[in-house]
């Protein structure tokens, strides 16, 4: 079986963040960078899916964007993955998701995966389009937001995470393109052997404009912090003190309860 | 006359050939058994524990001949002490006689057993047996009708007490029936050389002679296949601690306390790291599971296993010995459970106490490393969270790397990315940058330095985790990222003094990073303080408080610094109530060994524990000089319902409040 593992390398969401001198995206300076967190899972879904197979499956981790995201890829490989792709672009940012959706298309098209995995969003842009896109470009299936998943044979049975607590129970044929949600799996921690492993593996680098061939549909044209409302009020003194300034505020500013 | 006794008195020189026979046998019987223990030992890696030689031998002569260990706890240690140099006594006694009747006598006609001599060894041997066997007595009524809690009895211990009983019991029967037939009556002066023995004589001497000859031939005999046994058993019980206890005193570990092997990561055939079976651990590791005598002094001060935890430092060591000798390989992470590796928060009181120099601590850690870099596996997914913030973002909880110099802003302190010389530079670590509670300690630290005149650099945002926890839970590979990280910073500003006010840090810093190629001056702010207070740099207010001190396992048992913390807070006018653990013998708060970033799941909790100690000292207030006892206590005093009764603060707290300006 051959899979695909889309990752992204994305700030560490405690950074401190600042908007970049032109204002359409975030000043990469004094950020944490790690593995998207949904792609995390991604990557352990298909390590677990080789896993159940005995091995027999192929793992390739795709990353797009400058040089740094060769962490994420080799963090993928450390976790399990078999080759790294990295698609080389410094102004990655500056795409839309149809056109990463179109990369990784173009990228996968003549390379017959069974399985697409890739996280349900990025934590930076979260736009959630990528898999669906991609899906559609690929003439996949496509199946978002799962939150457990099964392989026998050719087909899967999984469970998707619907709005308002609700869960979807599907089952479709491969190919397909999946997109992981947080309580799909728990991440392993690579060990000391597969991360110095990870170092020897096969790691292809290629230009973006290998693969790049649309133009983009959306362009971001502002980034700014949004504007401070209110603030929150922290309470002090004895239980029952705080219990009824409690009371007294939920009086006074919470319709609802009038 | 002549002062002295016949040898082989009413037994005969006939005796001579089937006791050596005997002796023979015995001796084959002993080799043999430490020989298949030494196959044993040898399961495990080679590790070199005989360089500096001087220096073992007389750790060899101090802590074996002394028993300067072993009275380290006084009632049981001194009768102990007792008994050993008791027993040491009666047997080179025997062997002078030996020497004597079998060597000098027909070899060279010299005899030494007499006279002056004869007296001083009569006297002295009478009395070594009377004190043997009173610790006997002593020890018996311990182990057997008041027990201690935790001391448990095995086959070995009856084994033992049985025929060391037998063997001084048949042993004063033997001197007490030679007496009766040759000195009661004829010689005075030489039972008095004998008063114990005398004791037994006067009775035997009312019988007929000729019964008191059969009872000491049988009684002879008895005495020596009681003896013969008693050695011949050695390699086969716990007797054998009178050999291997001894020699692990000369294999000790003459490191730096705190000492870890530093693993070569990047080795060619590096595939296998850490402990899972006793074929990963030293020959020493498994020989000190022989060593162990089952005191349980180091399971009496075990913050785990004195908290409901399933660790005990002392069922960890015996059970490597087990699966060494019985099922070499059996999975050792199995058989010892991952809870028990996990609890341990290498808080070192077990080694400090351990009257055999086993070196529990690093088993632990070589464990857990496996655990983890063999396996991905942490004592909870909240700390496979902290560990992957620790990578990320250089500390534990996650927070942006660029904000961990926020703490210092507006303080007159120098980041040492724009340049300019310092004098120290302060090593905040990942509590005292980011967490709101410790950052106060930093902060006063810098204030207090400014007001001595010491001109102070820090990291800031250039500054990352020190590795200690990660490389306490087993993460040395993520201890050699961050450290090479640090390093390479020190070197970069050409840092010459460094000062921390974490222990941990400091111990990793000043100890740990030098297998890295750190060589810089590492103090911890209570010497540099008590230093800048004594060479007059820096001038305090004093204003009287009650308090009591917790020594941190880092600052008091690890590096011997006790004194300096106690000194300054007398000059800053605190007067001091000890809690009944202090110094060396201190409490853990239980964030060490990486477990302040574990949630506590067994047993009670030990820093509600500790903190219920220093609120029986009566005092209001529990000082302490480290961010993770800060953090531990701070916890403690609300979980355990505190409040109200006791606070927590740091030193550099009190001290911040009692500058005087110059």
């Amino acid at each position: 079986m051959k899979i695909l593992v889309c990752i992204k390398h994305v700030p560490d969401m405690e950074s401190r963040f600042r908007v970049n001198e032109a204002g359409n995206w975030y000043d990469e300076r004094d950020l944490a960078f790690r593995l998207n967190e949904y792609d995390e899972f991604a990557v352990e879904q298909a390590v677990r899916v080789k896993e159940q197979l005995g091995g027999a499956a192929d793992i390739t981790i795709l990353s797009i964007g400058p040089d740094r995201v060769i962490e994420a890829v080799k963090k993928g490989l450390a976790m399990g993955g078999d080759r790294g792709v990295h698609i080389k672009d410094d102004l990655v940012y500056q795409k839309d998701p149809w056109q990463v959706a179109s990369v990784i298309a173009a990228f996968a098209r003549d390379k017959n995966f069974d399985l697409v995995f890739t996280g349900m969003q990025s934590q930076d842009r979260g736009s959630a389009q990528i898999g669906a896109a991609a899906a559609e470009l690929l003439d996949y299936a496509c199946i978002t937001t799962l939150v457990s998943f099964e392989i026998s044979g050719d087909v899967v049975t999984a469970r998707r995470e619907l709005e308002g607590g609700m869960r979807g129970a599907v089952r479709f044929k491969l190919p397909a393109v999946v997109t992981c949600q947080l309580g799909l799996n728990t991440p392993r921690y690579p060990t000391l052997p597969n991360i110095m492993k990870a170092k020897q593996k096969e790691l292809l680098t290629f230009p973006i404009a290998d693969f790049l061939n649309v133009e983009s549909l959306a362009e971001t044209e502002k980034m700014y912090p949004p504007e401070r409302k209110g603030r929150g009020l922290v309470l002090e003194g004895d239980v029952n003190e705080l219990a009824d300034k409690l009371a007294s505020i939920l009086k006074e500013k919470a319709p609802a309860l009038r | 006359m002549d002062i002295t006794r016949e040898i082989y008195w009413n037994v005969g020189h006939g005796v001579v050939l089937p006791m050596y026979l005997f002796a023979a046998l015995t001796l084959v019987i002993l080799i043999y058994g430490f020989v298949r223990r030494i196959r044993v030992y040898r399961q495990g890696k080679r590790l070199q524990r005989l360089d500096r030689l001087p220096k073992r031998i007389l750790r060899l002569v101090n802590r074996g001949i002394g028993q300067l260990r072993v009275m380290l706890v006084k009632a049981p240690g001194i009768a102990h002490a007792l008994q050993f140099w008791g027993i040491l006594l009666l047997f080179i006694g025997t062997v002078l006689v030996l020497i004597q009747v079998d060597f000098t006598e027909p070899l060279f006609d010299f005899q030494f057993l007499k006279g002056t001599f004869y007296q001083v060894f009569s006297l002295t041997l009478d009395l070594a047996g009377f004190v043997v066997f009173i610790m006997l007595v002593a020890f018996g009524v311990r182990r057997y009708f008041y027990k201690p809690k935790g001391l448990a009895t095995t086959r070995d211990d009856y084994i033992i007490y049985g025929l060391l009983t037998l063997i001084l019991l048949t042993g004063f029967l033997v001197e007490g029936a030679r007496m009766a037939v040759t000195e009661v009556a004829s010689r005075p002066d030489l039972t008095a050389l004998s008063p114990v023995g005398l004791l037994v004589a006067r009775p035997l001497a009312g019988l007929d002679e000729s019964v008191v000859r059969q009872i000491h031939v049988l009684t002879w005999w008895t005495h020596f296949f009681l003896v013969m046994t008693i050695i011949a058993l050695v390699p086969f019980t716990k007797f054998r601690h009178i050999f291997t206890t001894p020699v692990n005193y000369l294999f000790a570990d003459l490191r730096e306390k705190g000492a870890i092997d530093t693993l070569n990561l990047e080795a060619a055939d590096a595939d296998h790291f850490g402990a899972a079976a006793v074929a990963d651990l030293t020959w020493k590791d498994i020989f000190d599971a022989d060593a162990c005598t089952s005191c349980k002094r180091c399971q009496d001060r075990c913050p785990a296993w004195n908290t409901d935890k399933p660790l005990s430092p002392m069922k960890v060591v015996q059970q490597i010995g087990e699966v060494a000798f019985g099922r070499p390989q059996a999975n050792l992470i199995e058989t010892v459970t991952t809870d028990v590796l996990w609890a341990c928060t290498t808080c070192y009181a077990c080694q400090e106490i351990c009257p055999a120099d086993i070196e529990h601590v690093n088993k632990i850690l070589e464990m857990r490393r496996h655990l983890v870099l063999m396996q991905g596996e942490f004592p909870g997914g909240e700390v496979q969270t902290a560990v992957n913030n620790t990578e990320v973002n250089g500390n534990p909880f996650g927070l942006a790397y660029a904000s961990r110099g926020d703490w210092a802003e507006g303080l007159d302190v120098q980041r040492m990315a724009d340049g300019g010389k310092v004098d120290v530079l302060y090593f905040a670590g990942c509590y005292a940058s980011f967490d709101k509670r410790n950052q106060s300690v930093a902060q006063n630290f810098i204030r207090i330095c400014n007001a001595a005149g010491i001109k102070v650099g820090i990291l800031g945002k250039e500054e990352k985790c020190c590795g200690e926890p990660v490389r306490k839970l087993g993460n040395e590979y993520l201890y050699q990222m961050v450290a090479a990280e640090n390093i390479k910073q020190f070197k970069a500003y050409g840092v010459s003094r460094i000062v921390t006010t974490c222990p941990h840090c400091f111990n990793t810093l000043g100890r740990n990073y030098r297998d890295l190629g750190l060589e810089v001056e590492v103090e911890h702010y209570t010497v540099f303080l008590e230093r800048l207070i004594r060479e007059g740099a820096l001038h305090l207010n004093p204003q009287e408080f009650d308090f009591t001190y917790h020594d941190s396992c880092y600052i008091g048992r690890y590096k011997g610094i006790i004194k300096e913390p106690r000194q300054i807070m007398h000059q800053a006018g605190g007067s001091i109530t000890e809690m009944a653990k202090s110094k060396n013998e201190s409490f853990c708060c239980g964030g060490g060994g990486g477990r302040v970033l574990a949630e506590e799941k067994l047993g009670r909790r030990i820093n509600v524990e500790r903190v219920k100690m220093a609120e029986a000292t009566g005092a209001p207030m529990l000082v302490s000089n480290c961010p993770f006892c800060l953090t531990m206590f701070e916890d403690g005093i609300k979980t355990g319902g505190s409040e109200g009764k006791l606070k927590v603060r740091d030193l550099a707290e009190i001290i911040g409040e009692r500058i005087a300006q110059k």
